[in-house]
C-alpha cells in the first residue's frame, strides 16, 4: 500500500496531465459532432472486425461439433429422401400418377435457403439476439427463419448491408407452435423461460393428450415463417397440477446454442401470399 | 497576488480574443492562430505546477465553451502545459532567469535564436495536438501537419506582437 501511494505520490503530475487530457478527450466525443461519428463508427467496425476474428478462431475449435451436426443433418435429409421416393414409387403404380407427375413438373419452390456464420450470439440475457454476416446484399429480409443443422435458431428482426441481427430462440417475446408428430398434435406454445439456455416451456396444451418424455417436437405446418418438421427439441419433463387444465412441459432444445455456427436463414417465397389470405380471415372473425 | 489579478485579466481577455474576434476571421483553411498561448509563457516559472495545469484546463474549456468547440482547447492545452513543464525542468536554468529580475523565458535569457526555438516547439507541440484532435484521421495527416506549421507560424508573430503591446 505504502509502495502504491509512493508511486502515486511520484507519478502525480503526468496522473493529473492524463485525467484532465482524457476528461477534455471525452468531452470531444460526446459533444462535437464529426469526432463523435468518426469514433462511433470506427468503435462499431472494430468490434466487427474482433468480432469476425473470434468467430474464425472459434469455428475452427468447433468442427467437431459442427461436422456432429451436419452429419446429423445429412442422416435428417437422407431419411426424408428415402420417405419421399417411396411415396413417389407407391403413386407409380396407381392411377394418380399422371397427376402426381404433373404437379412434379410444376414444383413450386416454397423455401429459399441462405446459408450464414454467426459472428454474435448471447445466451446469457432475458433476451437473446445473435449477429449473422449475411445482409439485405445477400437477399437477407426481416422477419426471415433462421435454423442450424440441428433445429431453429430465431428469427431475423434487423437488416444492415452485410450483417443482419436476429432474435433468438431464447427470448421472451419468441414463440412458436409446434407439432409432435408421434400423437399429430399441433397445440400449445412453446417459449423460453429465461432459466437454462437449453430448455424451453410448451404450455398450453390440454392435460387430456398424452404426451411422454422423449417424444420429438418439430415445427408445424402451419407457420408461415418456419418450414414445417424442423427439429424444436424433445420432450424433457411433463407434469400436472391438480387445478390446471394444462400439462406443464419442458422440452429440451435441439439447438446447442452456446455453439451455434453454421445457420441456414429461410424466406417463404409465398410468405405475402399466404399472409394476403389470412387477413381476410381474421377481418371476417372480427 | 497583484500579478495573480493580471494573469486572470490578460486570460480572459485572450480568451474573449479567442473565440470571439480570431475565431471568426476567416484567413483560409491553414491559418488559424491561437495567440492565447501567450498566457503561459508569461506565467512566472516559480507558480505551482499542479495550480498552473488545472488552471489552463479551466482556461482552454472557457476558450472552447466561447467557441463552441467542447474540449480540443482544454486538451491541447494540458498537452503543452505537460510538454512545457518537461522542457522547462530539462532545458531552462530558472535561478539565472530570476539573476535578470525575470520570472519566465524572454529574448534576454539566451538570446533571440533560443527564445524562437522555445517558444516555437512549444506553439508547435500544442497546435499539433489541436490539429490532431481537430481532424481526427490520419488519411489527412499531411494537411494537419500543413495546418500545424503555417498556424504556429502566424500564432508565434501575433504572440511576439501581444508580448510587446503587454510590456509597454
Amino acid at each position: 500500500m505504502f509502495i502504491v501511494l509512493q508511486w502515486l505520490k511520484r507519478n502525480s503530475y503526468p496522473l493529473l496531465a492524463f485525467f484532465l487530457f482524457g476528461f477534455a478527450v471525452n468531452q470531444i466525443m460526446r459533444f462535437q459532432i464529426y469526432q463523435h461519428s468518426y469514433y462511433y463508427n470506427s468503435s462499431i467496425s472494430f468490434a466487427r472486425t474482433i468480432d469476425q476474428w473470434r468467430n474464425n478462431v472459434s469455428s475452427y475449435l468447433n468442427l467437431k461439433n459442427e461436422n456432429e451436426g451436419l452429419r446429423q443433418e445429412n442422416l435428417l435429409l437422407r431419411g426424408q429422401l428415402s420417405i419421399n421416393k417411396s411415396a413417389v414409387n407407391a403413386f407409380k403404380d396407381t392411377t394418380y400418377f399422371d397427376s402426381i407427375s404433373k404437379s412434379l413438373n410444376n414444383y413450386k419452390v416454397v423455401y429459399t435457403y441462405i446459408r450464414a456464420n454467426i459472428v454474435k450470439n448471447t445466451v446469457n440475457s432475458r433476451n437473446n439476439y445473435f449477429i449473422i454476416d449475411q445482409g439485405k446484399k445477400q437477399g437477407i429480409l426481416d422477419g426471415m427463419a433462421v435454423i442450424s443443422p440441428t433445429g431453429i435458431v430465431g428469427v431475423i428482426i434487423n437488416t444492415a448491408d452485410n450483417f443482419s441481427r436476429g432474435m433468438s430462440v431464447l427470448n421472451s417475446k419468441f414463440e412458436i407452435t409446434p407439432y409432435i408428430p408421434k400423437i399429430e398434435l399441433r397445440q400449445g406454445v412453446i417459449g423460453w423461460s429465461g432459466m437454462d439456455y437449453n430448455v424451453a416451456d410448451l404450455k398450453e396444451v390440454n392435460r387430456t393428450e398424452q404426451l411422454k418424455k422423449g417424444m420429438q417436437v418439430v415445427t408445424s405446418n402451419y407457420s408461415s415463417i418456419f418450414p414445417p418438421n424442423i427439429p424444436i427439441g424433445t420432450i424433457k419433463e411433463v407434469s400436472q397440477k391438480n387445478n390446471s387444465n394444462f400439462h406443464q412441459i419442458s422440452i429440451k432444445l435441439s439447438t446447442d446454442f452456446s455453439r451455434l455456427q453454421t445457420v441456414y436463414c429461410i424466406k417463404n417465397n409465398y410468405h405475402l401470399e399466404i399472409d394476403s389470405l389470412s387477413n381476410p380471415i381474421i377481418d371476417e372473425v372480427k | 497576488m497583484i500579478a495573480f489579478v493580471r494573469l486572470f485579466i490578460i486570460a480572459a481577455i485572450l480568451a474573449f480574443l479567442q473565440a470571439f474576434i480570431i475565431q471568426q476571421v476567416d484567413m483560409g483553411v491553414w491559418l488559424r492562430p491561437m495567440p492565447y498561448l501567450l498566457l503561459f509563457f508569461i506565467t512566472p516559472m516559480n507558480m505551482n505546477k499542479y495550480g498552473i495545469l488545472v488552471g489552463g484546463f479551466f482556461f482552454g474549456l472557457f476558450i472552447d465553451i466561447l467557441g463552441g468547440n467542447f474540449g480540443i482547447h482544454a486538451a491541447s492545452i494540458v498537452a503543452v502545459l505537460f510538454a512545457k513543464n518537461f522542457i522547462d525542468q530539462r532545458f531552462i536554468d530558472f535561478d539565472s532567469i530570476k539573476l535578470q529580475g525575470e520570472t519566465y523565458v524572454t529574448v534576454n535569457t539566451k538570446g533571440w535564436a533560443f527564445f524562437c526555438y522555445y517558444t516555437l516547439s512549444i506553439i508547435a507541440i500544442h497546435h499539433l495536438a489541436f490539429f490532431m484532435l481537430d481532424y481526427f484521421e490520419f488519411v489527412s495527416f499531411f494537411r494537419m501537419l500543413l495546418s500545424t506549421v503555417v498556424s504556429a507560424i502566424g500564432s508565434f508573430l501575433l504572440i511576439l506582437l501581444f508580448k510587446s503591446i503587454i510590456k509597454s
